[in-house]
């Protein structure tokens, strides 16, 4: 296997603190040196990261791959190139395929389609048989398989008794439980954040507190039971609120944002023209309002929020070019989401270079059990897994920028800071570009 | 230039009221008032493409367009290609192909005519898109409001009250005349139960209440809205049988009858001059009785009259060389 030495960066590890000028060489797969001035001679590949920050491979904890079911929108495959090119090492992909993960046979399906891949693939299992919310899938299996997690992710655990037992299930798993916060009764017919904008588009309207009664009921189901419970793709600024006072108790509870949520209000919806109904900007959840977009903010800033997830969701043109009510949720956000957050979270003031990194490594690898494997961190021994990030490349967002198999983003136009330059998989570089 | 060029050149599309700014809709108002010329779009083409059902508001725009002398021609949901798993703005696009100037467009899905004009060249009529806008609804219904108010010279509807009442959720004739009354001056208040005129409904810039029966006395104009029981599937579940008059917005018709229900009695405490008024079609007994839809109140054939005299505007707006 080929030698790497990326050369000449600023190292950040925020796993063991290190902030330094190093090179990092990597061999036979794993980190083998991390210093200053380290020796060239007999490296086959050396990559110039000066002026750039050099950090554990980032971690995605949420992303669909569509594989198996609908590969028209992504696969495994494609998907991982989308992942490797906006710097991520590692993904984690939701169950709701076609047939649903809700079988450990399905587990090491995507498991070896994603050591075929570009990128690392952990598969996320599902709770409920077919996602269905009615009785629980094979988490004990699933968890030896290799499951990073358990969700029903597009649709809400919305039985609480369904909930109480998938608590008690997971829990000696030491996986955790990721719930998609929607109650059903409170969203039928609902496309667009409940607000000024959907009223007058006449689009059924999606309250902040269908997400906020899931997690407050969540949260005392698991106080007697105390399994990893995290909240995905936070929508609303009561729920951080709710989340920080668990959190405060000593609750193992913890929660992410995405990039749309932290960026976008209710009024992209609207769309370029004015006239309204812009579906790529359609998210479930969905988008909101500013006073949500500082509340996720401050909740990062504060440590109350420990994950940063794309929720990356690709669909087809024709999908999307389908009436308001009836084109799909979800946007893509692998290739977008570091320029995304550095905007959002690091140019903005929240935070600074290393917390963003721990929010992108330390926190999802914790998330998914992945830091027993040695990721989310450089550590020599460790995996070959690595990150180069030019901190200043300005760019604009557009179609080849996509390497995915779907366009559907409404940040296509975006002038944005900041991109993965490249990306070493496994002592591999399997992207390198960008500036 | 060819004819559907020049077309293409000058017109322009109405897809709701909320967007127009008051002299825009004002100015369209006095062109109805003023009388579009007989036979002044000879020779171009109107078509209806209705997705939805529609007697009233279909046969109105191809009345217009006759009396404009313009050809028309009728597309309904069930016989056209939707029904064969077609998008609405591929059947948009294959019916202006045929070379039409005015596509007349009414669908079940709220933002379907702005998805139409956002894909082709031809003026697009919104004639109703789920619950979002039917903008010449609203401007028919201005008209009216003016004409029974002597308000035709201006249009300024400054100091008149109208209670739109009912069904507001899923209504686009609401939306509609919320944005285009409201933009005329006329101070607007919605009237029903909360799961029908729920208090959000002021972001919109109009009042909200639960009591008629206060309003009644003061109020110039009620705008009764039809139940649409058929829009309450989301709320309710499973998909109802036509007919079915059972809904999650409100507990039994009797109940919705106590409290909103334009009764006689009701119309008689209502001030002098006050008018009443429905886009139709009544539910005869349910929101309104028969007796005040056919009383000396109701302007309601006066909305259906001026409707054909505001879409022959309309059409001249959209497709008409003097702007």
């Amino acid at each position: 296997m080929a030698s790497v030495l990326i050369a000449g960066g600023r190292v950040l590890d925020p796993a063991s603190g290190l902030d330094r000028a190093a090179d990092v060489a990597v061999k036979d797969g794993k980190i083998a040196a991390i210093g200053p001035g380290l020796a060239r001679p007999g490296v086959d590949r050396v990559i110039n990261a000066e002026g750039c920050l050099v950090t554990p491979g980032l971690i995605d904890p949420h992303v669909h791959l569509r594989e198996p079911g609908q590969e028209h929108k992504e696969t495994i495959a494609s998907g991982a190139r989308a992942a490797v090119a906006g710097g991520f090492t590692t993904v984690c992909c939701m169950p709701n395929t076609s047939p649903a993960l809700d079988t450990p046979e399905l587990v090491r399906f995507v498991l070896g389609r994603g050591e075929q891949s570009a990128a690392r693939v952990f598969p996320v299992a599902a709770i409920s048989k077919q996602r269905r919310g009615n009785e629980l899938a094979e988490i004990s299996l699933m968890a030896r398989a290799g499951a990073v997690g358990f969700s029903d992710d597009g649709d809400c655990v919305a039985s609480a008794g369904l909930m109480a037992r998938a608590l008690a299930v997971v829990k000696p798993t030491g996986l955790a439980i990721m719930q998609h916060a929607q109650d059903p009764t409170l969203t039928k017919g609902a496309s667009m954040h409940a607000g000024e904008i959907a009223l007058k588009l006449g689009l059924g309207g999606w309250p902040r507190v269908a997400e906020e009664v899931i997690v407050e009921r969540d949260i005392r189901l698991n106080r007697g039971i105390g399994c990893r419970y995290h909240v995905q793709h936070i929508s609303s600024g009561e729920t951080v609120a709710i989340l920080r006072r668990a959190r405060a108790e000593g609750q193992p509870v913890s929660g992410e944002a995405s990039p749309h949520h932290l960026l976008l209000t209710h009024e992209a919806c609207i769309g370029a023209d004015g006239l309204g109904y812009n579906t790529m900007a359609k998210v479930n959840p969905p988008v909101r309002e500013t006073s949500d977009m500082k509340a996720l903010r401050e909740g990062i800033a504060d440590g109350t929020i420990t994950v940063l997830a794309t929720d990356h969701a690709p669909h087809t043109d024709s999908e999307k070019a389908l009436p308001f009510e009836e084109a799909p949720f979800g946007l893509v956000g692998l290739e977008t989401a570091l320029a995304l957050y550095i905007e959002a979270l690091v140019s903005s003031g929240v935070i600074g270079w290393m917390k963003l990194v721990q929010l992108m490594t330390v926190g999802p690898a914790k998330l998914c059990g992945l830091d027993r494997m040695g990721l989310g961190r450089l550590e020599v021994g460790g995996p070959g897994d690595v990150t180069v990030i030019d901190p200043e490349v300005k760019w604009t967002i557009g179609q080849k920028d996509l390497v995915g198999a779907s366009n559907n983003t409404p940040f296509l136009g975006r002038k944005v800071k900041g991109r993965a330059i490249a990306t070493v998989v496994g002592g591999e570089v399997k992207w390198e570009g960008g500036r | 230039m060819s004819p559907t060029a020049a077309a293409l050149a000058t017109s322009r599309s109405l897809l709701g009221l909320q967007n127009m700014a008051r002299a825009e809709i004002a100015g369209l108002l006095s062109r109805a008032r003023a009388g579009e010329p007989e036979r002044s779009l000879a020779g171009r083409l109107m078509a209806n493409l209705f997705f939805e059902d529609s007697t009233r508001t279909m046969t109105s725009f191809s009345v217009a367009a006759k009396r404009l002398g313009m050809q028309t021609i009728n597309l309904r949901g069930a016989a056209s290609s939707v029904s064969k798993g077609e998008t609405l703005v591929d059947t948009a696009l294959n019916v202006e192909a045929m070379g039409v100037d005015a596509l007349v467009v009414r669908a079940r899905q709220s933002g379907a005519a702005v998805g139409i004009a956002r894909a082709v060249k031809c003026a697009v009529i919104n004639a109703g898109d789920g619950r979002h806008e039917h903008p010449t609804q609203g401007l028919l219904d201005a008209y009216t409001l003016a004409e029974s108010h002597g308000r035709l010279e201006d249009f300024d509807l400054a100091g008149l009250t109208v209670a739109i009442v009912g069904d507001i959720a899923s209504s686009r004739v609401a939306r509609s005349n919320i944005a285009g009354l409201g933009a005329l001056g006329a101070n607007v208040v919605c009237v029903g139960p909360p799961g029908l005129a729920p208090a959000s409904l002021k972001s919109l810039g109009c009042e909200v209440s639960a009591d008629l029966d206060g309003l009644l006395p003061v109020i110039d104009a009620v705008m009764v809205l039809r139940m649409q029981f058929e829009r309450h599937d989301e709320e309710g579940g499973e998909k109802k049988p036509e007919g079915d008059r059972r809904s999650a917005m409100i507990a039994s018709v009797r109940d919705y009858r106590e409290l909103y229900a334009m009764t006689p009695a009701r119309a008689e405490r209502m001030k002098k001059g006050a008018v009443v008024m429905h886009p139709g079609p009544m539910n005869r007994g349910l929101e309104i009785d028969a007796e005040v839809a056919d009383g000396p109140r109701s302007v309601i054939l006066r909305q259906v009259t001026n409707g054909a005299r505001v879409r022959m505007a309309v059409l001249g707006w959209c497709l008409g060389r003097d702007g």
